[in-house]
């Protein structure tokens, strides 16, 4: 029997599972030898709980489950330990899933709060409809709710890396995510000297299209605020990361470099270090924008 | 709850750290739940460390360091001082009131004003406290 193969997704977008599809000749070389039996973006499957409609939601067995998205209601819980029930080993897919990714600067306010403002009604009133699912406090990264066996962080994950991760689980063997940082996958040039205060993400870098990513200053350097020094590199495989490549700055989408680590913290950190400014910095609690699961985006506290 | 708030003090090698041993030398009198840990340098202490002592159970962490100018490393205390607008800047971002870190420079001469910046820390950390209580209180 070919190894079984279950997706599920949780508070996501669904570009994780874009990404996988986006792989190209490797998905064909990876559909030959897997059944998938669970995957609701491809596949038309009912939802059924054991016997009567009544207990756990039942999912079928799968060798490798995997996941995307974080856990910001009930019914994702219910679905979510549904998916570690049936699923021998456990994947979580894309930051949403590893750090709480953009839903969890949510986390930033109350439930209450975040609700209030969405679902705001006319004449200062609320419309939250009846229909809502019951949201939990906060948006959880998987790994908070369930044990997890391995994680790939990305939004979206790199199409090779996920399926080298899936190809590593079929053969048995160890599968090492990322563990460098994108200034280390960076070919940037790095003086050592730079500008002393930091612009904003939408300032424009300098350099010469006309010539390679490798010959442009380093975006940190030219007082750009790049989160590539505290962001876990590999999106761009061997080659320069993404967003350098399109001569931005890195956005931090890749969680931090190692697990548990602050990303809001270590880049603060990293500034106040090198002597740049980290007080120009207009938000920066949206530095934990892909990470801000984990307890570490929340309200703040009212001073008395 | 222990009746003294416990305080995580890095104290740098060269100056706070001998200023400490001078004042138990000196048997100058400070909070006993104060834990001075020994760096080599008050640069070497990052901000995570910082926020893993108070997300560990810590009610308050000082860094104090050689005075400014006088760093055995040059420059040391001067890093220091720019992590810890970081670390002041960032306690509130994460649920934590901000008198909760205290930085402070103290040469291997003062052991008096080391034990009076302990016991000020002390008693600002004891005072959070109260209010805290207090707020509990009127909450019921």
């Amino acid at each position: 029997m070919r190894p079984r193969l279950s997706f599920e997704w949780l508070h996501a977008c669904s570009g994780c599972e874009i990404a996988l599809l986006n792989s190209g000749e490797l998905l064909l070389g990876l559909l030959d030898r897997v059944e998938i039996v669970h995957f609701p973006l491809l596949m038309d499957h009912k939802y059924t709980t054991r016997a009567g409609g009544e207990g756990e939601l039942n999912l079928p067995e799968a060798e490798i489950g995997v996941v995307s998205g974080g856990v910001a209601s009930e019914e994702h819980l219910v679905v979510l330990r549904a998916m570690r029930a049936s699923c021998r080993t456990l994947v979580s897919l894309g930051t949403c899933a590893t750090h709480g990714g953009i839903p969890a600067l949510r986390n930033q306010w109350p439930i209450a709060a975040a609700l209030k403002t969405v679902y705001a009604g006319s004449e200062g009133g609320t419309a939250i409809p009846d229909t809502i699912l019951a949201s939990l406090d906060r948006v959880y990264s998987i790994d908070e709710k369930v044990p997890v066996d391995f994680s790939l962080p990305g939004c979206p994950p790199r199409p090779e890396s996920i399926i080298e991760l899936l190809e590593a689980m079929l053969a048995g063997e160890p599968f090492h995510p990322p563990c460098k940082s994108v200034c280390e996958t960076c070919p940037t040039i790095r003086t050592g000297k730079g500008q002393q205060k930091v612009r904003r993400f939408l300032a424009n870098a300098e350099y010469n299209p006309e010539k390679a990513v490798d010959e442009m200053r380093c975006l940190l350097e030219q007082g750009l605020l790049c989160m590539g020094p505290v962001t876990a590199g590999g999106c761009g495989g061997k080659d320069a990361p993404l967003c350098i490549r399109a001569r931005v700055p890195c956005r931090g989408c890749f969680g931090p470099v190692r697990q548990g680590g602050n990303q809001l913290l270590d880049m603060l950190n990293a500034l106040a270090s090198n002597g740049m400014g980290h007080r120009d910095i207009v938000d920066r609690r949206s530095l934990l924008r892909f990470s801000g699961a984990h307890g570490l985006l929340k309200p703040l506290r009212e001073r008395k | 709850m222990n009746p003294q708030p416990k305080i995580i003090a890095f104290c740098c090698n060269w100056c706070s750290y001998a200023a400490a041993d001078l004042a138990g030398i000196s048997r100058l009198q400070y909070p006993g739940s104060i834990r001075i840990i020994r760096v080599m340098c008050s640069g070497m202490v990052h901000p995570e460390m910082v926020l893993h002592a108070l997300n560990r159970g810590a009610d308050g962490v000082m860094i104090i360091g050689c005075p400014l100018g006088e760093c055995h490393y040059i420059k040391g205390n001067e890093m220091a001082l720019a992590r810890s607008e970081v670390i002041a800047d960032t306690l509130e971002d994460q649920g934590f009131e901000s008198e909760r870190f205290q930085v402070a420079w103290v040469s291997s001469a003062e052991p008096e004003r080391l034990a009076e910046i302990f016991r000020e820390m002390s008693g600002r950390l004891a005072a959070l406290r109260g209010a805290a209580q207090v707020e509990t209180v009127a909450g019921d």
